[in-house]
């Protein structure tokens, strides 16, 4: 069933026509490709079938693609099997694809808001007036504010650096991404533990314990598939999560773990794997700092201590600490995600390093690892010096280790609506929807009531667009042109892979890359973008030239090669130059260099706690509009057990109130034994503000409205599981 | 090689992880109008609230004996020489006999063609040196799909070396050609054959004249 003959001529074919792209002006009519797609496939001459290689877009994975064009119009989908990082898969978003680029709630054109924010009312500009606006505004806020009084925010997009560069030649440090709602406080842990954020071999592992993840839902490739695998090769997966999650469903074990108490279980782990001897001594000897004050710290934390907890029974805990050890070095705690749960994510997530040291994983097979990776190069712009400038960021000195990089939204969001330390007065965002996956929506509207100009760049009108001023139509990642992209495969190393356009792009749509180099025109920073996407990759090409020719002949290139046992001898890049148990850095700051259990809040009477997740078809609100998968969930639903559903009379599918401290949404309830009675759920992304999204406007709740913004004190990261809310009949 | 093929798919229902990749990939490649499916996935539990422990992807089985040939009344379904059960879009007349004599639910009615739809393995796919959608996009690769007529296929040696099972249909032995793991719990989700408005009949009425033409 090899399809490779077919694929080289049709490459070949690409190639041509791709040239042919790039050389002409003309678009196709969107309309007609529209009206095309609800026929049925007609007669079609092999000339007019093009199998056009791409990277996955609805979620951040970049999973490899084939595209199957008949006519200029995109027919299907398929996964690319040469991709060692999708393992030749593609999921349900990633197969409706085809949905984001045709899709009639498209943004078509520039829209400029006439009437108050988030009143709807449009009015179309040309791109000249829409650009000609926007640079207006960027130098008015520059000028009156200082250019850091201008805010960017980009989020996993292959042409978010350009994001960047614009914001660095325009002059504003007040750049965040979308990572502070997600993973920052899991980097903060691992990095601060072994120097590096290691990549796990789930694939190899002989027992992953999966904390608080969802592999089997929340998909992340390889894991997700690799997991499976090694399943079939015997492999024990035990999970601990207050949701019976489908990853839970196939575990070996399952406990319903009290929400917040992951770092007593992992401590109580440590415990028993530091008293009963079961580590590799040389390995703690050799690689690691800080043994006798972490066996010192553990000996509070025992089994019996840890089981009253989590409601996990002693004796579970100290036989899994055991068959841990045992198949150690191929044992891990598996680092998950998304860690923006809690008030001390970082702290939690400093425990499950900890234990993976214990297990001497580090750089083994099964373990954690840090393969070889690829850099592309890049072009390097000598930004201009803003003498007027503040001296740090927005949000510096509110979170006690943030990531300069990143920036907290939490953070900036506070410091933009106390306008302090300074004000800002622009926002400019792109791929990315703070209204949606950023806890207390109304806060986020507040910030946005502060601002002067906000512009978003999105293929539809997301909540974010809603909210905006100016709002730019962008293309889908199937019809532009894109910068190479690096990747991590775990076991099978990593690779890079890039975009060209498979079809042209629709209506008036225009690529981020062109607009800030459009804007630069505009704002006398020019030579700053004097550059095309294709420079921009022969630049990066310039010492891997190799890579071209994979991504030629296989949409892909792959570094393959051992993963482990290559770090032999290398010291860590911290403080100790080891794996740090004890962090010194911390006690320096006044953080505690090791993990301190500190107990969850104790739900208050008649509440839940809510919580946070991911179904395998739903990438957060990026997705939920999207026709084909909203079939599959037309609106979300609220899980709660039917002991407390029964105890209020609450009926499966019954409309109910769920409101916090941060806001009150009303949502059909789910009852079901698949959450712990103390802890209720509802998937992200529906109860949208926008009547753009015809499909789920009206439908579901936005979780984003009751969930109060709480942030881990270490990384800034939004901890998004320490709200309580309480259930009612409407 | 002579022989005609023998087109079947193999399930290991416990690497389900119910993603639906495999309806979307199948909706989209076949154009499936929306509201419809041509596969799906079973689920073990999820009643009154209780736990969804077991997920089980099915389809059109391309049964040996399928009742859908039996039931139309225009010989507009039959089954090819490859083991595909397919639909005559020219000669079809809608009237649905098949999409109720299928007892695992595999058949709907097409409403924008107004003829019978179901799954056909992506024979367009197969065309092209393809395997179905389903089968290629599973990140999982729960299904095996092949020719059983092959020795070297890895659906043939699976036959030989795995313990596998086949759902039965109450009232009559279709002969379907999905197998799935021993030990899946196959959930009863075949029901009776019938005619449209209930009207059930005899076992005899469901052997299909044309099954004897399979080789």
């Amino acid at each position: 069933m090899s399809a490779t003959k077919t694929q080289m001529i049709s490459r070949r074919k690409f190639l041509q026509l791709s040239g042919a792209l790039a050389a002409t002006t003309a678009v196709t009519n969107p309309y007609r490709v529209l009206y095309a797609l609800t026929r049925d496939k007609g007669e079609i001459t092999p000339d007019e079938i093009r199998e056009v290689f791409s990277a996955c877009d609805m979620c951040f994975n970049k999973c490899g693609l084939i595209a199957h064009v008949e006519n200029d119009v995109i027919k299907k989908l398929d996964p690319n099997p040469n991709s060692l990082k999708s393992r030749g898969m593609l999921c349900a978003r990633g197969n409706a694809g085809v949905k984001q680029l045709y899709d009639p709630d498209r943004l078509k054109y520039p829209l400029l808001r006439k009437g108050a924010r988030g009143d709807g009312k449009w009015q179309r500009l040309s791109w000249d007036q829409a650009l000609d606006h926007a640079a207006e505004q960027l130098d008015k806020i520059g000028k009156e504010y200082t250019r850091c009084g201008f805010l960017f925010m980009a989020g996993t997009d292959m042409q978010s650096t350009f994001v960047h560069q614009f914001a660095e030649a325009y002059g504003s440090y007040n750049v965040i991404s979308h990572e502070s709602n997600c993973l920052l406080s899991r980097n903060r842990a691992f990095l601060d533990t072994y120097g590096v954020m290691p990549t796990p071999d789930v694939l190899n592992c002989k027992y992953v314990i999966m904390p608080g993840s969802n592999r089997f839902e929340a998909l992340v490739t390889p894991d997700s598939m690799d997991l499976m695998t090694a399943k079939g090769n015997k492999s024990k997966l035990v999970v601990l999560d207050p949701r019976f999650t489908k990853t839970a469903a196939l575990a070996d074990e399952w406990y319903p773990i009290k929400p917040g108490t992951d770092m007593a279980f992992f401590l109580g782990i440590a415990h028993v794997i530091i008293s009963e001897e079961l580590y590799d001594e040389t390995f703690i000897k050799e690689k690691t700092f800080g043994f006798e004050e972490l066996k010192e710290h553990v000996k509070q934390y025992t089994p019996q201590w840890a089981a009253k907890e989590t409601e996990i029974p002693a004796k579970d805990i100290t036989r899994i600490a055991r068959e841990l050890a045992s198949a150690a070095p191929s044992a891990m705690v598996y680092p998950g995600r998304r860690s923006s749960d809690y008030e001390d994510s970082t702290q939690i997530r400093r425990s499950y390093a900890i234990v993976n040291a214990l297990l001497g994983n580090w750089d083994q097979k099964g373990g954690l690892q840090v393969p070889k990776k690829i850099k592309p190069g890049s072009m390097h712009i000598e930004a201009p010096f803003y003498e007027d400038n503040p001296d740090d960021r927005v949000d510096a000195g509110r979170a006690q280790m943030m990531f300069d990089e990143e920036g907290s939204f939490k953070h900036t969001r506070d410091a933009v609506i106390e306008g302090k330390p300074y004000p800002i007065k622009g926002w400019m965002t792109y791929k990315t929807n703070p209204m949606q996956t950023g806890a207390n929506r109304d806060k986020t509207i507040e910030m946005i009531n502060t601002l002067d100009f906000m512009m978003t760049v999105d293929i539809a009108m997301s909540d974010t667009a809603w909210m905006a001023d100016l709002v730019l139509p962008a293309p889908s990642y199937l019809e532009r042109q894109d910068p190479l992209s690096a990747f991590l495969a775990a076991s099978t190393c990593s690779g890079v892979i890039t975009r060209d356009p498979v079809v042209p792009a629709m209506f008036e749509s225009k690529p981020v890359f062109w607009i800030v180099k459009e804007l630069a025109k505009r704002l006398d920073l020019g030579e700053f973008f004097d550059f095309t996407v294709d420079d921009f990759r022969k630049a990066q090409l310039k010492k891997i030239p190799q890579v071209a020719k994979a991504l030629k002949e296989d949409g892909v290139y792959n570094i393959t090669g051992p993963s482990f046992g290559i770090h032999k001898g290398k010291p860590f890049k911290t403080r100790s130059k080891k794996i740090e148990f004890y962090n010194t850095r911390y006690k320096d700051k006044g953080i505690d260099p090791m993990p301190v259990y500190k107990q969850p809040k104790t739900i208050p009477e008649n509440h839940f706690r809510i919580v946070v997740g991911r179904n395998a078809y739903v990438t957060q609100s990026a997705s939920t509009n999207n026709s084909l998968l909203w079939e599959l969930e037309k609106e979300n639903t609220l899980w709660i057990h039917p002991k407390p559903a029964i105890a209020m009379g609450i009926k499966n599918g019954e409309t109910v109130f769920v409101k916090s401290l941060a806001g009150k949404v009303t949502i059909k309830a789910r009852v079901t034994k698949e959450t712990r009675p103390d802890t209720v759920y509802m998937d992200t992304g529906f109860g949208v503000l926008s009547k753009g999204l015809t499909n789920i406007f009206g439908k579901g709740a936005c979780i984003a409205q009751v969930l109060e913004d709480k942030a881990d004190k270490i990384s800034g990261n939004m901890a998004m599981h320490e709200t309580f809310v309480t259930v009612t009949k409407t | 090689m002579t022989q005609h093929k023998k087109y079947v798919i193999i399930v290991d229902a416990a690497k389900c992880i119910d993603c639906k990749a495999c309806m979307v990939a199948c909706k989209v490649e076949n154009n499936v109008p929306e509201g419809f499916w041509r596969n799906e996935i079973n689920v073990l539990g999820g009643e009154d609230g209780s736990l969804r422990t077991e997920f089980q992807p099915s389809q059109c089985m391309q049964c040996d004996d399928p009742s859908c040939v039996a039931a139309c009344p225009v010989q507009a379904t039959y089954k090819k020489e490859n083991g595909i059960v397919v639909i005559d879009p020219e000669k079809c007349i809608g009237c649905g006999n098949c999409v109720t004599a299928c007892p695992y639910n595999a058949r709907y009615r097409n409403p924008v063609k107004r003829i019978a739809d179901k799954c056909d393995f992506c024979e367009d796919r197969l065309d092209r040196g393809k395997e179905p959608a389903c089968v290629v996009t599973c990140p999982t690769k729960t299904r095996v799909f092949g020719n059983l007529n092959d020795p070297d296929s890895l659906v043939a040696q699976m036959i030989k070396k795995e313990k596998l099972i086949r759902i039965a249909a109450p009232h009559i032995n279709t002969q379907p050609n999905i197998y799935y793991f021993e030990g899946t719990q196959l959930l009863d989700w075949a029901v009776t054959p019938m005619l449209p408005g209930n009207i059930n009949m005899p076992q005899n009425f469901w052997k299909s004249k044309s099954s004897s033409k399979e080789g």
